[in-house]
């Protein structure tokens, strides 16, 4: 089990890319609403990159840490943008945190999109509200907790993880923007669903398929 | 509500008729006419003309009421699934691979075997295709006989058929003899065969085998071939052309090891659809690929889900542009080349967001990879630019200006998202900045090339960052500044916030950095160049940045490469203020104006925050978004120099062109540099560089 963890951490950062690949257009979309239209174009570009990065390292005497920290500079690297700083920095300190864990439990995988989400916010010094990805990372971060500190079933688990996920992106429709390109529209990013909210529910649910 | 859009799309002539009608309609409608047309003419099958009268209408509303009522969903046309996913596939097939037509066996009767149903498809294809005076080319396999079992055309004529290999030993029953003649029959075409082994001994044999009258006579017939019939073998081992007997075993693990991945006519190629060569070419006698490739129509007939590799290969290398396949074999292929948007639209769920429809416009770009126009653009800076420009440690990522840094001088650099030249590696070269990072489209560059940037930069006394104030830029630029501090060198930054209409003077740190970057690049690379301090060069950008007022107008979208669609939408006859140069949506959209009056709103903004008074000296920036043309920004510039005339405000210096782009939007921006004594004396200093030289 904790020798195959490494692996399934890589096959998720693959499903993951799938799932941006797939709906690269409707993301970049979304953003040509409030913003300039290439969040689906970057985040490509990063996870792309992140397979690219992991395709060689020795997944056999890799550490979770070491995929995460690999996933991070792979990311960072590629894309810039505000995209990059944020996700880079979040699994980043998702490597911390992984440090020393040989396993994929709920214990581990909570405090791994706890770390995520705490790194996204110091990184963009936002909160929940702002209409990002924040109001993503930080319900499901809160839900993982939750769900984990409840000793929840693995499907449980995940459930209210992507649940809250899911109902943070919806509710960024609601949102007006202050941070990033969409605040410079104000008003008028109401009924729009912020784009990086989007790609976070993607990401998160694409974590559940692949870890449980 | 229906009422109201049926009225208020009528006509005049039509809307006494109209109300006379909907007195008249059955109580069970409703007041929908809508419905009451649709049930009169799909299930009481009424004509048209027989609907108007009976509603009292003209045909023409009839009609009208009709086409409006699938628009609204009353009317929902289905297609049976298995049906409309094999048009689907058909279509996407033929998009993907640039094919003449293709036809897709639905997969849902599996009650006859395959084999027949391609037959059957393979000879509706012949049907439409063949006209007479035809010579038809004709290739062993199973599917082909199949075909030839199942066609039955008479009305052709002067049809010959000519065998496409030789032939074999009589163990199955598809040899290439059998093939051929069957085809033949069907279609009442004079048969050629090829009346040689399809292998032979040796090289030399098919060297003397070929120079038999005979046989050139026969290839002579081949050689006029304007169609060909083929199937598709895979080399998977439970593949026909392992029992058939027709190559040796042995011979196939050569061709296997080198890569092939199918044969076509008798031929290897690879994935790729390039010939794989091995020790039965020179053997073989039949068309050759460059032969097969040279045909008119190559209708290639072939399913099975083991055929997929080959099939692809056979695509992908153009020696097909018929495609006559199942829905399972043709999903599977465009599956495995990549084409994900099939399964959405095979799934009936309907994506969670629709597109506006003006998203589905394609731009028209030159174009080879859409994803990599940045390297492919960078490339061709490097080597425009070499006079000004080096890349440093081989990153086209990072530039630094060939005779820009130095020893006791403040470095300056700048950086930002593509898509905006030639902003930034315009401004890069003596005089002006040391070093440029540059991102993906619209996107910052990451740290790393920025930090590569510092360090080419640095002469010693500090580096001064400046660039546009977004998020990303701020947070990439902000780390890429702790790394160089970590490593000893001093980083100031100043984040450009020109772009006056991007947020109210109260939030004028807020604001985001546009065309005026073209001044405050100049001033900050003047000052640099002149050996000010860090901290003197820090402060007089911050000064030629907060006397840099800049607005901008869009007249359209942007589309990017990659998408090659529109970013966002502009209407018809709207325009935009305050449009960013991202196409982050601007603070208002109006009915477009006149260029003066478009400038005189531009400028009554300026002048609400530029404090000039009359003799007061200013540079003038009338800048292009990409599309809009020289001839516009003159006639703009002209009404801006009127404004400041009447006001006695000195233009001290302008340009007018393209300084900072937004792809191809179109529409321009204005900034107005307020000059004073030592801005001025920056402003003229001598600089050099790709966009911009000052003696």
């Amino acid at each position: 089990m904790s020798k195959d963890a490494p692996r399934s951490m890589a096959v998720m950062f693959q499903m993951m890319s799938q799932m941006i690949e797939t709906e690269k257009d409707y993301l970049s979309e979304l953003d040509g609403a409030i913003g300039d239209g290439d969040h689906g174009i970057t985040m490509s570009i990063g996870f792309l990159a992140i397979n690219a990065e992991l395709a060689k390292l020795d997944l056999g005497r890799a550490s979770l840490s070491d995929v995460m920290s690999t996933a991070a500079s792979g990311f960072l690297n590629a894309v810039g943008a505000s995209t990059g700083p944020l996700y880079a920095t979040g699994f980043r300190h998702a490597a911390k945190a992984l440090v020393d864990r040989p396993a994929l439990d709920l214990p581990t995988c909570a405090d791994m999109i706890q770390a995520i989400s705490t790194g996204i916010r110091e990184r963009g010094k936002g909160q929940r509200g702002d209409k990002t990805m924040l109001d993503v990372w930080l319900p499901a971060a809160d839900a993982a907790a939750n769900a984990a500190a409840e000793n929840k079933a693995v499907g449980a688990f995940w459930h209210d993880v992507v649940i809250s996920a899911e109902n943070g992106a919806a509710a960024t429709r609601s949102m007006i923007a202050t941070k990033g390109r969409a605040a410079r529209v104000r008003e008028r990013s109401l009924g729009h669903i912020d784009p990086g909210a989007a790609s976070a529910a993607l990401l998160i649910r694409v974590m559940a398929d692949a870890l449980q | 509500m229906t009422l109201k859009a049926l009225s208020s799309r009528k006509g005049g002539a039509n809307r006494t008729g109209t109300a006379e009608g909907l007195d008249v309609m059955p109580l069970r409608y409703g007041d929908d006419p809508y419905v009451w047309a649709c049930w009169l003419y799909y299930e009481d099958g009424m004509t048209q003309g027989e609907i108007a009268d009976a509603m009292g209408v003209s045909r023409a509303t009839v009609n009208s009421y009709l086409a409006d009522a699938r628009e609204k969903g009353i009317v929902n046309i289905s297609l049976e699934p298995a049906r409309l996913a094999s048009l689907t596939i058909a279509q996407e097939l033929k998009r993907h691979f640039g094919l003449a037509d293709c036809l897709v066996v639905p997969s849902d009767d599996n009650a006859r075997p395959l084999i027949d149903r391609l037959g059957v498809a393979g000879a509706h294809a012949l049907q439409k295709l063949l006209k007479s005076g035809d010579t038809l080319a004709v290739a062993w396999g199973r599917t082909i006989l199949s075909v030839g079992e199942h066609t039955n055309i008479g009305s052709l004529q002067d049809m010959t058929v000519v065998q496409a290999t030789g032939g074999t030993t009589a163990s199955f029953a598809y040899t290439p003899e059998l093939t051929a003649s069957a085809v033949a029959q069907s279609i009442s075409a004079r048969c050629v065969n090829i009346t040689a082994p399809a292998i032979v001994a040796s090289a030399q044999m098919q060297r003397m085998l070929l120079d038999e009258p005979l046989l050139k006579e026969q290839f002579a017939a081949l050689g006029r071939a304007n169609r060909i019939v083929f199937g598709i073998s895979s080399l998977r081992p439970n593949s026909t052309i392992h029992t058939s007997g027709f190559f040796e075993s042995v011979s196939l693990q050569e061709y296997l090891a080198k890569g092939a991945a199918g044969v076509v006519a008798g031929r290897f190629i690879d994935e790729r659809g390039k010939p794989v060569s091995g020790p039965l070419d020179e053997r073989t006698i039949g068309i050759s690929l460059d032969m097969l490739r040279g045909i008119g129509t190559r209708i290639a007939v072939a399913g099975g889900f083991d055929k997929v590799p080959a099939l692809l290969a056979a695509l992908r290398g153009g020696y097909v542009n018929v495609l006559i396949t199942d829905a399972a074999t043709g999903g599977g292929i465009l599956r495995a080349d990549g084409v994900t948007s099939l399964d959405s639209r095979l799934s009936p769920r309907q994506k969670p967001v629709s597109a506006p429809s003006s998203y589905r416009t394609h731009v028209k770009k030159f174009l080879n990879n859409p994803n990599v126009v940045v390297e492919e653009m960078l490339d061709g800076v490097v080597k425009a630019h070499a006079k000004h420009l080096l890349p440093i440690n081989g990153s086209h990522r990072a530039l630094v200006a060939r005779h820009g840094p130095r020893v006791g001088k403040v470095g300056l650099v700048i950086g930002g998202g593509t898509g905006h030249e030639p902003c930034f590696i315009g401004y890069v070269g003596k005089g002006l900045a040391d070093a440029v990072a540059i991102g993906n489209i619209f996107s910052s560059p990451p740290p790393d090339p920025i930090v590569q940037c510092a360090l080419a930069a640095s002469g010693g006394e500090g580096v001064l960052f400046v660039y546009g104030n977004y998020a990303g830029d701020v947070m990439n630029f902000e780390m890429a500044a702790e790394i160089a501090e970590e490593q000893g060198i001093p980083i100031r930054t100043v984040l450009t916030t020109d772009d006056i209409a991007s947020s109210p003077l109260e939030d004028r740190e807020g604001r985001r950095g546009v065309a005026g970057n073209f001044f405050i690049f100049k001033v900050a690379g003047a000052a640099c160049d002149q050996g000010l301090t860090l901290a003197a060069c820090e402060a007089v950008t911050r000064k030629a940045n907060a006397r840099t007022f800049t607005v901008g107008v869009a007249l359209e979208p942007c589309s990017m490469p990659q998408t090659r669609r529109y970013n966002f939408e502009i209407g018809p006859e709207d325009m935009e203020i305050g449009m960013g140069i991202h196409g982050e949506p601007g603070v208002s959209r109006e009915r477009i104006r006149t260029a003066d009056e478009i400038v005189d709103t531009i400028m009554d903004n300026i002048f609400k925050e530029m404090k000039a008074a009359p003799g007061d000296r200013v540079a003038v920036l009338v800048n292009s978004f990409g599309a809009t043309p020289m001839m516009e920004l003159y006639i703009l510039f002209r009404r801006v120099e009127q404004r400041l005339a009447a006001k006695n405000i000195v233009i001290e210096a302008n340009w007018i062109g393209h300084y900072c782009t937004s792809l191809d939007m179109a529409g321009a921006s204005i900034s107005i540099l307020h000059l004073d004594q030592q801005l001025t004396e920056l402003l003229h200093h001598p600089c050099e560089t790709a966009t911009l030289t000052i003696n």
